[in-house]
């Protein structure tokens, strides 16, 4: 007898898919360049803020979306290789995975809101650093996205994987937010408030919107523009 | 006797790196400093046409149109002397040593870096900020095609 439990709020289904197209819209628009890298800049403040989002949610979002409910401890990991893990959320070895994916966006983004590409791209905190400074932090941006490339592939073999060797289809739940479990280990899972989601989704617009546009107030020499000589 | 020899030798080859290596170091810091000026008139372009439309001056667009297309067609080529890929200008040259190998694909993209630069000139001198945004992200797309075929990604690598 299987049941279905809510296992994926709606707030952070909506972060995957739209993290998801925007990292996408990020690679494309990065890869072209041209005109398309002021929107590569706009899609990165963007990805900030879900970042963000998903930080404060890991602390106040339903109980699969905490990160104290699936960090993976050695002792999790151990019983989850040798099937011992009875959770419903991300199991220990997935959960090492978001953690090195939110980590490596976070440092693209971190790195690339200080970064120039020498045509005519700064990022918005550019102004912040020195030139070889922001130099440096170009290339580990450079160098991070291999490393992304290299963890999405991950993610997706392991979905693939699970749905063609053991039958687990991961897609589906992501996108209902429900997942079929033995009656016998069903749990409740209590519905968060709306106030804990305008709170974080405050929280995180005002972070992007503060790097985005707010540092100009920071350095206010940098926004008015020089005055123009005859000669 | 012999070895004395051989410390001439290793002596005179070392002065003879050193001269050679300042003739190069000359070609880098020459073509840093013309892709520095291209870039401070990219910045002026993309300001007055990107970001604050509403400051756009002709004058001063076509200026910088005219200064990127005079770097492009100042014959770039010859800065690029062998060995100037290990040189050092007003910093380390980023370019990959494989620059020297590729010669059909290093005429492929300076040569697009070139039309495009003259195309912009010419937009420029409409006056159409559509156009010259448009004709501006194209140059833009050449300049990250070197960088991307022929830079080095690290900016610490060397």
């Amino acid at each position: 007898m299987s049941i279905a439990i809510q296992v994926w709020d709606l707030p952070l289904r909506l972060f995957h898919w739209l993290l998801a197209l925007a990292v996408l819209s990020a690679v494309i628009t990065g890869e072209i360049g041209g005109a398309l890298i002021d929107w590569h800049g706009r899609i990165g403040v963007l990805i900030l803020g879900l970042l963000v989002f998903r930080l404060i949610w890991g602390f106040v979002g339903s109980a699969h979306a905490r990160f104290t409910n699936f960090f993976p401890t050695p002792a999790k990991i151990n019983a989850y290789l040798k099937g011992q893990w009875k959770g419903h959320g991300h199991n220990p070895l997935g959960a090492l995975s978001v953690i090195a994916l939110l980590g490596v966006l976070a440092t693209l983004v971190g790195a690339g809101l200080f970064a120039n590409d020498d045509i005519a791209f700064q990022g918005p905190l550019f102004s912040l650093v020195s030139k070889s400074v922001s130099d440096k932090l170009s290339s580990l941006h450079a160098f991070g996205f291999n490393v992304l490339a290299a963890l999405l592939v991950l993610h997706i073999a392991a979905i693939v994987f699970y749905a063609r060797v053991k039958k687990h289809n991961l897609v589906r739940p992501m996108l209902t937010g429900k997942k079929h479990v033995p009656k016998d280990q069903a749990i409740e899972v209590s519905n968060i408030g709306v106030h804990r989601l305008v709170l974080a989704l405050a929280i995180a617009g005002v972070v992007a919107w503060g790097v985005s546009s707010g540092v100009q107030y920071l350095t206010p020499a940098k926004a008015a523009p020089s005055a123009v000589q005859s000669w | 006797m012999k070895f004395k020899l051989a410390l001439a030798l290793v002596i005179a080859s070392a002065n003879t790196a050193a001269i050679a290596g300042q003739a190069e170091d000359q070609q880098v810091k020459f073509r840093q400093s013309a892709y520095s000026f291209a870039a401070w008139n990219c910045s002026k372009i993309k300001n007055q046409v990107v970001e604050h439309p509403e400051t756009f001056n002709k004058d001063q667009v076509i200026a910088a149109a005219n200064s990127i297309a005079a770097v492009a067609n100042s014959g770039l080529g010859a800065l690029y002397g062998p060995g100037t890929d290990q040189a050092t200008g007003w910093k380390k040259s980023r370019l990959k040593p494989e620059f020297f190998d590729k010669h059909d694909e290093v005429v492929k993209v300076a040569t697009a870096f070139n039309k495009e630069a003259n195309e912009l000139q010419k937009v420029a001198a409409t006056g159409d900020i559509g156009a010259i945004k448009t004709q501006f992200g194209k140059l833009g797309e050449t300049c990250k095609s070197c960088h991307d075929s022929f830079r080095v990604k690290d900016a610490d690598a060397k």
